[in-house]
């Protein structure tokens, strides 16, 4: 957050003599195009994007604190609100965190269910950030079908775990409920809909378009150093040519038994951001398809008792979420708290990229290259 | 009840290894004393669940460490840097990821509880800024050298850092069961306080004007909208039966000193190694 009296237009002189003065655009936070209560504070002068300043915050809700405060388990809640677009990935990094403090592991059925429910909601969020990312080009048709294929997924998570959002569906030691009668059935008929109709039909609307194309392809350049540098991780990175997935590279759970192709594209633009989103939702349909197939039998929770205590010590535990790494940090003092829990959101880290991105771009290009970052202000601000 | 431990830690054979075996961990290891000629001394090393290593660094090396970490060691990327309050110390984490060589390695340099400082990583990793502010917002630590060390998530008037274990989000306040009833004289004013919390009663047609919103937390910018706003203070009369309130508008009856000494000595036993 930031004061008003921080952002004062500057006077110049160009070359050829003429004094002109900087323009202070405030875009947001209430703005359809940041994606929630991002305001950025652009210094333009004319069209031009002389320095950008996103202030952030709005919607900081001190979830570390609260995990200090609550039982391990009650954390579980919480932290669907932190990603909001992809709370089972959430869910899963905060029992990943306990189980390694408790030295437990999830039964392999669980572990399989972890895979199928995270990549069905990689592909939730995945699809919100390409119909939006349209919409914020003036494609109002993608967001429509995208909406209404992410609407079968939450159908299918409400009957699974009761609620379409915050899940609250992982439990430490496993999940909370198995897979209801048909389930499966239901998810491999989505499957083959999506995979054979939705995605063809997203990608001619999408990949082919003249204007889409034109709006994102060399825009937004990052390229391979800076990416790492500046610690982005996700299909941000990857589209910059970088093959870094969690997943892959410190596979957990079941994806030891299943092995991930990182999807990866070099050109570092808006348009490769895309792309990689793209290509990875046809990798989760993959993924989910092979988990489905070698779904083992067997109880889906671990038996822990009702007080968890682990045992005092620290651990750093890492998912590829929907936008990159996402980790929680977390010391247990023995007691039935958490005594820090420190979580680290891909968007947090991937949004102080921008201001350097935008130096320099015309004001046109602004949306779409905040867009490609694909940020959840839930994960920013936490 | 079935717990079979799977990992234990610092067990010579952790199963948990598979992706980072033995030897990928043994190789870090010894890269790892190259800051051991760094510092002069053995600095102490951990191992964590999931293959991850911990090694402790003195405060005043860490620009150079890191700088070795970089250049040398190919540890790339900072994912995350961590504050954690030890109450006797106050410790900044770094976890710092190597993509070329699959490592993961956690740096923990303790500070001094008191005024907690140290340099910025933001010349070499510019992930460090804005990871850096957040700390230096939540846990109050230093950042020395950071081109832009302002409050990133809170508004810049808060007063206090949130994730200090002294910070307290409902403050302690010595509550009379007898008086858990408005008293006559605050009913009438239409308002009381309850610890940092100003609770305005609100009656029908009466004192719209300085009405603020019930139960509004009065953290940061509110306690000077109660310095220095227009709402009606109460006089020291109406505030009794709920503790005194300092002219800044704080209440020092919340915690003691000997409360937070009973406090640290029940923490101290229970901090993690």
């Amino acid at each position: 957050m930031a004061t008003e009296a921080t952002f004062r237009p500057g006077t110049f002189v160009d070359e050829g003599g003429l004094r002109s003065e900087e323009m202070i655009l405030n875009m947001g936070p209430q703005h359809p195009s940041t994606h929630g209560v991002l305001r950025l504070v652009l210094t333009l002068d004319g069209e031009t994007v002389i320095n950008c300043t996103p202030v952030i915050g709005y919607l900081h809700r001190g979830m570390e604190k609260i995990f200090e405060n609550r039982p391990y388990m009650g954390g579980i809640r919480y932290i669907d609100n932190a990603d909001y677009l992809s709370p089972m990935l959430n869910e899963i990094v905060y029992a990943m965190a306990t189980e390694q403090l408790m030295g437990i592991e999830p039964p392999r059925r669980a572990q399989y269910i972890r895979l199928i429910v995270g990549e069905l909601e990689r592909i939730a969020s995945h699809l919100v950030a390409i119909g939006t990312y349209g919409l914020d080009l003036g494609a109002t048709t993608p967001v429509v079908w995208c909406f209404r294929d992410r609407e079968l997924i939450l159908d299918m998570f409400e009957s699974l775990s009761g609620h379409r959002f915050t899940h609250n569906y992982m439990r430490v030691g496993g999940v909370m409920f198995d897979f209801p009668k048909g389930w499966i059935q239901n998810c491999e008929k989505w499957l083959d809909v999506f995979e054979k109709k939705s995605l063809p039909d997203l990608e001619g609307l999408l990949t082919g378009n003249e204007i889409f194309e034109a709006r994102t392809e060399g825009v937004g350049y990052i390229d391979p150093q800076q990416a790492v540098a500046y610690g982005l991780t996700g299909p941000l990175l990857r589209a910059s040519g970088v093959n870094f997935d969690v997943r892959v590279a410190r596979p957990y759970g079941a994806y030891r038994e299943i092995a991930v192709i990182p999807q990866i594209r070099q050109e570092g633009d808006c348009f490769a951001r895309y792309r990689v989103k793209m290509d990875e939702m046809r990798e989760c349909v993959r993924l989910i398809r092979t988990a489905l197939d070698r779904l083992p039998g067997g109880s889906i929770c671990q038996r822990t008792p009702i007080a968890l205590r682990p045992q005092r010590g620290e651990t750093y535990a890492s998912v590829e979420s929907a936008r990159g790494e996402e980790s929680i940090y977390m010391i247990s003092d023995g007691s039935e708290y958490p005594y820090r829990a420190k979580l680290r959101g891909p968007s947090f880290t991937n949004l102080q990229i921008l201001p350097e991105l935008l130096r320099g771009n015309k004001i046109g290009d602004v949306i779409a290259i905040l867009g490609s970052i694909d940020i959840v202000l839930g994960d920013v601000d936490r | 009840m079935d717990l079979t431990p799977v990992r234990g830690q610092n067990s010579e054979n952790t199963p948990d290894l598979i992706a980072y075996d033995r030897n990928h961990i043994n190789t870090l290891l010894s890269e790892l004393t190259a800051i051991d000629q760094l510092i002069g001394a053995n600095a102490p090393k951990k191992m964590l669940p999931a293959g991850m290593v911990s090694i402790d660094i003195p405060a005043e090396r860490l620009v150079e460490a890191a700088r070795l970490l970089r250049d040398t060691l190919g540890f790339e990327m900072l994912s995350c840097v961590t504050g954690v309050d030890m109450i006797d110390h106050i410790e900044s984490l770094y976890h710092f990821r190597s993509l070329q060589h699959n490592w993961l390695l956690q740096v923990r340099v303790k500070l001094q509880a008191d005024n907690p400082s140290v340099a910025s990583l933001v010349s070499l990793y510019p992930a460090a800024n804005w990871l850096e502010r957040e700390q230096y917002d939540l846990m109050g630590i230093t950042y020395s050298g950071h081109p832009d060390l302002r409050r990133i998530l809170l508004e810049d008037e808060f007063q206090g850092y949130p994730l200090r274990k002294s910070f307290r989000s409902t403050p302690l306040v010595r509550h009379d069961p007898a008086t858990t009833q408005v008293s006559a004289v605050q009913a009438l004013s239409g308002e009381h306080i309850r610890g940092q919390e100003r609770i305005v009663t609100k009656r029908f047609g009466q004192g719209m004007e300085e009405r603020i919103h019930p139960g509004m937390p009065t953290f940061g910018s509110s306690a000077e909208y109660l310095k220095t706003g227009q709402g009606v203070i109460p006089t020291p009369e109406e505030q009794l039966p709920l503790g005194p309130v300092s002219p800044t508008g704080v209440p020092e009856a919340t915690i003691g000193d000997e409360g937070k000494a009973v406090e640290r000595e029940r923490r101290a036993d229970r901090l993690p190694e």
